[in-house]
This record gives structure tokens, sequence and C-alpha cells, in this order.
């Protein structure tokens, strides 16, 4: 069933390669790809059970330990159920296109690597969707993005390579250190390798945070992601901060967590610092953006913070264990509600593009008068990210520092101000966006249309939804199963 | 059930703003899911509910006496507010205004059946985001959108304490309960303590939280009628009261609560009573009877602060509804340019029952509730009993000086009354007359019984003295309203330069020094070593090329540790081939667009197919080469 979820969307992306399909066509064969990706996947959700669940193993090069393996536990389907929501409703965002048929066929080529990063159990094929992934997303920026598409594509293109390399030697050397040679996550997990102190652990451990920090990305090296935001169109931007960046946070769970957490546990410290830095970092820079993209953009720095900070606080073996799982509780849930918020965010950046081809926050005011529909969601998702309670970002921010606070006190009351600052940021964007006088240059900005509005409805209520009742996705990710051995009684 | 309080005025609010309607429509509607609220809140008494969000976090909800008896004020001020909101505003976004005012009541109604912390920070910033959209109603207007913004920005600096509080309560014991809360000792309960009282200062608009308290008076009259009577900071003062049994053994927490709402009490009088500005005279009141009312609950009565509270919000709700009738009527909330006594009599009359209430005039239910505070400050000690004294004659001055000026003697002018305006102002000034009734032992005394409140005993001194203080302060106030001719002094004794001085520039400055700082310096300090090690790395590669692989290879068949070095060595290297062949792109990439004026748009297609092939070719290459070195090694390692 998983092996389908990946296959769909990558035999649509053959098809869309070499059939002749009309636009229409394309963008609804991609659609439908991504929602029959996303129907396999709640097939799998509905099958219910406890850790890995719809294993499926076909060996490939046995020699090696290389399988196509797939399986999912609570914190991969989570995710790969928000991928392929946020998917279905990228591809299905009317644009503008030119080459719509390769547009939509990247877009269907990267759901596939994407929910298959999600769901393979083998390091390599993680390794192989992780690399596939910047190729698609390297080709939907530099074609179809606008103003410095080029230069931004490369930047985005050169930085996470360079961290894709650092993790393919992680991966190869924890291979190299198991028992008999093999690149199944679940052995690696079941017997860390490399538990032992030393510098090759404390070497590749820093392979891997380098290499998902800038996937992430976490300060200093997110300076990659704010042109590739701005330039890249709309639906590409909710895809690259939707799913792409949740592979860092999720590789960074996924393998130094649950593959050597005694290195990871001493490590901890400096990755909460990190994620502290990169919370406030990015509020902070964000409020200076006048440009609507640029300012969503480091948000996303702010809020992979907390991912990271929850992530570190889980993988530190000190404080109560209760403190732990509340803040890898929190760190899934918000890389669930960055997702689902900030993938709104960018749709509504790139229904604005389309109508104005413009981002300058100051060119704008008074759009809730000509477009209330896209005053009430976006007011909704700016409020959902700045953390206001009854919306998802708040359960999971609230767990985060919970948990934060019962290990690195002061890093959690130091990341408390981000909230604050992303509660300025975000209100001034309403205000200069929305609110005030309409501008006579932006007296024919159109509302959002049907297949607009039920799309970012159906975002957005599952913002709502998780922001009342999250115990279903709580129950879902079962963050206390992630959490090693070595942080079990602390 | 006990949920529905909370639920039931969001759905209806959201369902009305849906639904819409003429003036008639929506007050009824309004008025309706009021009632309902209201019964819902008289019939919830002493229930408790449960909502299980996971093992760790459980949202709690609980009614004791001291709960409802704010649980069924909430309704009761917000359904004349809605007649008023319906008579008075402007029709155009009415709907809005009316849904979100009962969703705004519902998150009030949350803070007050929270029976735990996060389920108190809930419905604490809901009140928090209703209050943005109210203030900033008349959102094509220049001035409400930054004032919202400054609200809801202060009020969430306060938030953070109670943020705190959460994190402290649930980092000592494992649940974040109110009766957790009340477990905790040391560290842990001062942290609790001191949030909760900066969460409910900020929002009950004490020093140094006050100026958002004026910038909301951007808002329409009727959110301020509702914000500034029994929501928003009424939560600060009441979460107190209703926290005090698990707070006041905090060392230093009934003294810091005295400081800060005496202080507010005092300062925030002054400034009333020196304003000009109808809606920012009665502001200024807020602040310093919501001090009063902090002050009461440091010195150990919450009952007694909880009454108060109580008439204060009939007060305070009528005095706004008057403000409202004088605005539309005289065109401006300037208090020199009103005298509309001979134009509106009967609004007159109910005008001036509200404010000799709130000047706390025997026998009007005001003074009843003043001279409990006053009674409870004595014994926290004479001098803050003589602070509080002072405090009311300062509140008799500015509840004399606003009912005078505003509806005193003057030219008799076009005014029709309208129904709903003369129905909510009746109700509510009303309801501060049938309040009185507290002055009866009969009452007060099963009231106080109902909800656990003590009366404090004082003495007849300070009786006398506050009843002068009050008659000089009525006798200043009738002076300063003659007077008056001075224009309004600087906003919030400074507090708001301040804020913008101190506060809101030099953030501004910091944050776009970080901007520029980030798309500079860091970008480059990132990419600078690494263009660096690349062409080192690159020279060395031409250098020792063909001594090192034979050399890894070698290493590898001995052990897979030095195969780890191996490994890293073929990285080094495949970063350095990854460089040049990002530099030579870079270069290719100059090349296709003269660089800054080079558009996507103007490219032709052909030449970015070319390009991407290109690129796609020498990157398969690398990764190919790539994962033959890497299975290379791992034929030699395994």
């Amino acid at each position: 069933m998983l092996t389908l979820a990946v296959l769909i969307p990558l035999l649509a992306a053959l098809v869309l390669a070499f059939a002749p399909l009309s636009e229409a066509a394309s963008r609804w064969t991609a659609t439908g790809a991504a929602a029959l990706s996303l129907i396999a996947l709640m097939v799998v959700w509905a099958a219910g059970g406890e850790g890995f669940r719809a294993v499926a193993e076909v060996p490939w090069i046995p020699a090696l330990g290389i399988a196509w393996r797939v399986g999912v536990d609570g914190m991969s389907l989570s995710l790969a159920l928000v991928s392929a929501l946020v998917f279905v409703a990228a591809t299905a965002w009317p644009m503008k296109l030119h080459d719509a048929r390769a547009y939509y066929a990247w877009m269907a080529f990267l759901a596939g690597v994407s929910i298959g990063l999600f769901v393979t159990l083998d390091l390599i094929v993680f390794y192989v969707f992780f690399d596939l992934s910047l190729v698609g997303m390297y080709f939907l920026i530099g074609r179809w993005g606008h103003g410095d598409a080029q230069h931004a594509a490369l930047k985005f293109f050169i930085y996470t390579l360079a961290g894709s390399l650092l993790i393919l030697i992680g991966i190869i050397v924890l291979a190299l250190n198991m028992p008999t040679l093999t690149f199944d996550m679940r052995a690696m997990i079941d017997t860390p390798p490399l538990a032992a102190a030393g510098v090759v652990p404390g070497l590749v451990f820093l392979a891997f945070v380098i290499g998902f920090g800038i996937k992430t990305p976490v300060f200093p090296v997110h300076t990659w992601l704010p042109p590739a935001h701005v330039n890249a169109p709309g639906p590409a931007s909710a895809i690259l901060a939707g799913v792409l960046l949740k592979m860092g946070t999720y590789g960074l769970i996924r393998i130094p967590l649950q593959m050597m957490p005694e290195t990871f546990a001493r490590w901890a410290l400096p990755l909460a610092i990190i994620g502290v830095v990169s919370i406030v970092w990015g509020s902070i820079v964000a409020f200076a953006q006048e440009n609507l993209k640029r300012r969503i953009a480091y948000t996303s720095v702010n809020h992979m913070g907390y991912t990271v900070l929850g992530i570190a606080v889980a993988g530190s073996a000190l404080g109560s264990e209760t403190a732990r799982q509340l803040a890898l509780t929190g760190a899934v849930v918000e890389m669930i509600a960055h997702a689902l918020i900030t993938g709104a965010l960018f749709l509504i950046a790139g229904s604005v593009w389309q109508r104005a081809e413009d981002y300058h926050l100051p060119n704008f005011g008074g759009l809730a008068g000509t477009a209330p529909r896209l005053t009430g969601a976006a007011t909704l998702a700016a409020f959902a990210s700045l953390g206001l309670p009854g919306l998802a970002g708040f359960v999971a921010e609230l767990q985060i520092f919970v948990g934060a606070f019962g290990v690195y006190p002061w890093l959690a009351v130091i990341g408390l101000l981000g909230i604050l600052i992303t509660a300025a940021l975000f209100l001034r964007m309403l205000r200069q966006m929305f609110f005030g006088d309409l501008p006579a240059e932006r007296k024919g900005f159109t509302d959002l249309n049907r297949t607009e509005t039920v799309l970012l409805t159906a975002l957005l209520a599952l913002v709502v939804l998780i922001g009342i009742w999250p115990t279903w996705l709580l129950l879902l990710i079962d963050a206390p199963s992630l959490i090693p051995a070595i942080g079990a009684g602390g | 059930m006990i949920w529905a309080l909370a639920y039931f005025p969001v759905l209806a609010g959201l369902a009305i703003w849906a639904i819409g309607g003429s003036r008639a429509t929506l007050g009824a509607m309004g008025a309706v899911a009021a009632a309902a609220t209201l019964a819902l809140a008289l019939v919830a008494g002493g229930g408790t509910g449960r909502f299980v969000w996971s093992e760790l976090i459980v949202l709690q909800a609980a009614l004791p006496p001291l709960a409802q008896s704010v649980a069924i004020l909430v309704p009761a001020i917000l359904l004349p507010i809605t007649l008023f909101a319906t008579s008075q505003e402007d029709t155009r976004g009415l709907p809005r205004l009316v849904g979100l005012m009962l969703v705004f009541t519902g998150g009030m109604e949350l803070v007050v059946i929270a029976g735990d912390l996060v389920t108190l920070l809930i419905g604490w910033e809901i009140v928090g985001a209703c209050s943005w959209a109210l203030i900033g109603h008349k959102w094509r207007e220049q001035a409400p959108g930054p004032s919202a913004n400054f609200a809801f920005v202060l009020t969430r600096a306060g938030d953070l304490g109670l943020f705190l509080a959460v994190m402290a309560t649930m980092g000592a014991t494992g649940s974040a309960s109110y009766a957790a809360l009340g477990t905790l000792d040391g560290v842990p309960l001062a942290l609790a303590a001191f949030g909760l009282l900066v969460a409910a200062v900020s929002k009950a608009g004490q020093v140094p939280f006050a100026p958002w308290l004026f910038r909301a008076m951007d808002g329409p009259t009727s959110v301020s009628a509702l914000l500034h009577s029994a929501t928003m900071v009424a939560a600060g003062a009441y979460i107190l009261a209703r926290l005090h049994p698990q707070l006041s053994a905090a060392p230093g927490f009934g003294a810091a609560a005295i400081a800060v709402g005496l202080g507010t009490a005092v300062l925030g009088g002054i400034v009333a009573l020196r304003q000009t500005h109808a809606k920012k005279l009665l502001a200024g009141s807020t602040s310093a009877q919501m001090g009063l009312m902090i002050a009461t609950v440091g010195a150990g009565y919450p009952g007694v602060a909880v009454l108060h509270l109580i008439v204060h919000a009939a007060t305070k709700a009528a005095l706004f509804c008057a403000a409202g009738v004088a605005h539309r009527v005289s065109g401006s909330f300037d208090l020199r340019r009103m005298g509309l006594a001979a134009s509106l009599p009967a609004a007159t009359v109910l005008t001036a029952i509200a404010a000799l209430s709130l000047a706390a005039v025997p026998p009007l239910s005001g003074g009843w509730s003043k001279e409990e505070m006053v009674k409870a400050l004595e014994h926290a000690g004479p001098l803050l009993g003589a602070l509080t004294i002072v405090s009311g004659g300062l509140s008799a001055a500015y509840a004399t000086r606003f009912a005078v000026a505003a509806f005193g003697p003057g030219e008799t002018r076009d005014a029709r009354t309208r129904p709903g305006e003369m129905a909510a102002l009746a109700l509510l000034s009303g309801g501060a007359l049938a309040l009185s009734a507290l002055w009866l032992p009969a009452v007060n005394e099963p009231v106080a019984a109902w909800i656990g409140a003590e009366l404090p005993s004082g003495s007849r001194i300070g009786l006398i003295a506050s009843l002068v203080a009050v008659a000089f302060g009525v006798l200043a106030g009738v002076h300063a309203a003659r007077a008056d001719s001075t224009d309004p002094t600087p906003e919030w004794l400074g507090l708001s330069a301040l804020y913008e001085y101190a506060v809101i520039r030099p953030f501004h400055a910091l944050s776009q020094t970080a901007a520029d700082f980030d798309d500079t310096t860091i970008d480059q300090s990132v990419i600078r070593p690494f263009q660096a090690l690349s062409q080192t790395a690159a020279d060395f590669d031409d250098a020792t090329i063909d001594g090192l692989a034979p050399g890894a290879a070698t290493g590898a068949m001995t052990g897979s540790a030095r195969a780890a070095r191996g490994a890293i060595g073929i990285a080094v290297q495949g970063s350095a081939a990854l460089a040049a062949l990002g530099a030579g792109l870079g270069e290719r990439l100059s090349d296709l667009i003269p660089d800054g004026t080079g558009r996507v748009t103007g490219m032709a297609g052909a030449d970015l197919r070319r390009l991407q092939t290109g690129l796609a070719h020498h990157y398969y290459t690398i990764l190919m080469v790539g994962f033959a070195l890497a299975v290379g090694l791992l034929i030699f390692g395994g």
C-alpha cells in the first residue's frame, strides 16, 4: 500500500512527461495522483497498529543490505499524510503557466519522492529520495519562478546538495558500523551503531546535524531559504515550506536521535541553542521584511527553530521523561501544523502574486473590502502561525515550551520571545495587506475563486480541528515510542 | 454542559456573522444568544468538565460560585450592549461586530470556567485575539489597525507570564490543573504566581501596560463598553481573585499586587481627571478601578474584588453607552463640546445614576463595594487605606466631571434618542441602581456567603475619611467640568511615548539591522569558508589525486573505522567537485543572463532548457560517481 502511495505519483509524472495532455488534464492527473496517494496513506492509517506498520520489503542489492523497504510509524505516517495533503492542495491550486504539462509532471514527481522519503525504511532509498526532491524543487523554482529565480534555485540546490552529501557519508558510516552491513532503519534503531564515545560518532553526528540543519533550515545556514521562497511560484513555496523543510527535522529525529541516542544526548544542548537562536533570529529578521514572501519565509526559520528545540530536548536524556515526551510530541505537531499553516500562507501569497505581481507590502492595503475571503483565510492562517490557542500551532508550541522548560528552562524562556515577535510581525503584515486605504492600482483585485477557497478551507479546517481537538493526532504520532531507550527513566 | 458556556456563544456569534440582517434582526439574534448564554450560566453552577487532549494535557472546567457570579455577569452585560451596538453603530460591518462580541464573550466564559492553566491560556488569548478584531473593527480608517496591533502585542507580552506559569506548574507537577498549582512551593510557585500576576495586570490595563487601553479607544464605543466592563480587562482582575487561594502563598505576591494595583489606582485617577476625551477619561478610570480590585486581592479579599468587579461592570458599561450617545449627538468625544442635559433629559438621569455609582456616592452600589475595598486595604495597612481613599476621591472627581461636562447644562440640540441605546442605558444604569441593595446586610451577607467572600470590618474614621474624600472629589469634579479648557495632557503620563521611543522604534531599528546582517554577513560567512575549503580541496585534489585513491582503498580494507575516514575524504572530494560544478554553472549562468537585468520571463525557453539539461546531466554524473564510490567502499568495507 505504501509502495502504491509512492509509485502512483511517480507513474503520473511519467505519463505527464510523455503523453500530450492538455493543461487542465495535466493538472487533474497530477492532483488525482496526489489524492490517490493520500487515500492509500489513509488506508494505512485506518488499519491502525503500533510501531512500524504496513511494512513491505523487496530485495534490491542484497550484498549491501540495500532494499526497497517501506513502513511507517506514527510520526512518518502523519508526515506522509500531511505531505500528500499539501501536494493535493498545491497541485490543484489554479496557476497561469507556460509549459504546464512539464510543471505538473515535476509536481507529481516531487510528490512521489517526498512521500517516498517519509515511508521508506532504507537509508539509501531515503538518501536517494532526499536528493531527488532537491532536483524536483530546483526545476520548479528555476523554470516557473519569477524575479531572480535562476540564482535562487541554484543557491538552494548547492546549499542542500552540500548538506545531502554530508548525510550520505553519515549514512555509510552508520551502516558500516552495524554488526552485519545493512541500511535497514529498523535494525539501526533497535541496535544503535556507534554507541561509544569518540571522534567518529561526534563527526558523524555533526555531518547529520549540518546536513539536516541546512534543509530545515536553522541559523546560520538558512540564507538560501528566503530567495528560494521569494522567487518560487506560490504552490512550490507551499511545498518547500510544507514538505521539504520537514525532511530536515524528520531526518534529525529518525537518524541522529533514534540511531545515535548517546551521541545525541552529548550534543543536545548546542542543538537546543541553535534552535533557540533560530527562533529569535528568524522572528526578528522576519519583522523587518517588507516583502510578503520573505516575511513568511523567515517565520519558517522561527517555526523550525521550535521544532529543533523540541527535538533537542527530547534527545537530551535530561529532565523527566514527561518533559521529553511533551517536547517531541510538540516538535512533530509543529511540523504538521507548520506544513498546513505555512502551506496555506504561501498558497495565499501565490494568489496575491497571480493578481498583483507584487510582494511589496507597502504597496498593498485595504484588500479586506475587495477580497474578504482572502482576508479571512490570511487572518486565520496568520493567527495560527503566531500560535493563537484554538489553532494547531499553539498545540505544538505549548508542548515544546513546557517540555523544554523541564530540561533547559532558560532556553525555553528566551524562546518565548519568539511568540511575541511573531505576533507583532504577522499583525503588521495583516494591517499592511488588508486594512486601511485601498491603493488605486489594487482596485481590480479579485477575491479567492472557488477552487482556492475550497483548498484553503480544507487546510485551515484541519488547523482548527487540531487546535481544538488534537487527541487523534497525538495518539497517531505516539511520541513516547520515538524516544530511544537511553532517554527512558532519566 | 459547562463547556457549552464557552462554545455556544462562539458558535452563535459565528452564525450571526454569517447570517447577517437588519439592525433589528441582528439586535434580536444577539440578544437571544446573550440571554441563552445567561441561562446556561445560571444552570451550570457547580458543574465540572474534562476534555482529554493527551495523557499529559487534560483541559478542565469548573464553576464554583465565585466563578459562576462572573459567568452570569458577562452575558448579562453583553445583552444590553448588543442592543446598544445594533442601535448605535454603522450598519456596515454590523453582523461582524455583533458576532465577534459573542465570540469575545465565549472566550471570556472560557477564562471564567477554566479549571486548569492551559484552558485558561486558551480562553485568555482568544479574548485577546477578539479584542484585536473588535478594536480594529473600522478597518478602513487609519487609526484602528495600528491601535489593535499595539493592544494585542502589549497584552501578549503579558501573556508570556501565563505561558511561564503553565511551564512552571507542569514542569514541577506534570499537570496544569488549579489543584496542581495549589501544591507548588519555592521557585515554581514564585514563577507561577508572578507570571500570572504579569498576565493579569497586562490584561487589566495596569501600569506599565496601561497605554493599550487608550489605544483601544479607537474601537467602536460598544466594544469599549464590553471590553472595559465584563471582558478583557475584567479577566485580569477576575483571575487573580479566582486563583488567590493558590497564589497567595508566594512570597511577595500580595505586596506586589497591592503595589501595582494601588499605584495604578492613583495614577489612573490622575490620568482620567486630566482627560478631555470622554472615552479616554473612562479608560483611565477603568485602569484605576481594576487597580483597586487587584490591590484588594493582594490584601487578601478576593471575594470583595469580585463584588466590585460586578458593580463596576454595570456602571462602566452604562457610562460608555452614555459616552456613545453623547458622541452621536454632539459629533465628538470632546467633553468640552457636550452639555446635553437639555437635549437628552432621560439619558442625563440614567448617566447621573451610573456616574454617582462610579463616584462611590452612597447609597449607590459603587459606594458600597468601594467602601468594602477601603476596609480591605485598611487591614493591609493604614497608609494603603489612605491611598485607597485618595483614589476614591479621584474616582469621585473624574466621574462627576464626566457627568457634568457631558450631560450638564448646554444649548438644546436636535437630539433624537434611539430605543436600543436608551434600553441599554436603562438596563445598565438600572442594574447599577439595583445592585445598591448590597448596602443592606440582608442582601450583602447571603451574597458574600454564596461566593465565599469575606467582608472586612473597618474603622469609623476610615469610613468618614472616605466619605469626605468622595465629597471633595464631587466638588472638584463639578469645578473641573466648568473650568475645563486645557488640552489633553501627554497620553498616560508619557507612558505611551515611552513605548514608542524606548521599545517600538528601537525594535524596528534592531530588526532592520538584523535583516541587513542576515542578508550580507551571515550569508557570506557561510558561503565563503565553503568556497575556500573547496578551493583548497580542489588544489589538494589536483596535486595528490593519483596517490589518494589506492590509499583509501587499502585503508578501507583494513577496517571500517578507516573506511569511515576514507568516506570523509571522498566526500571532501565530492564537495570540491560539486563546488567547482557550482562555480562553473554560476559562470555559465552569468553568461546566459546579464546579471541583475536578466529575468526568466525574458529568457528563451530553449536556453533555459539547455541550461537545465546541462545541469541535470552533470548532477546525475556526480550522483552516479558518488554512488559508485560508495558502493566500492562498501564492497571493500563489508
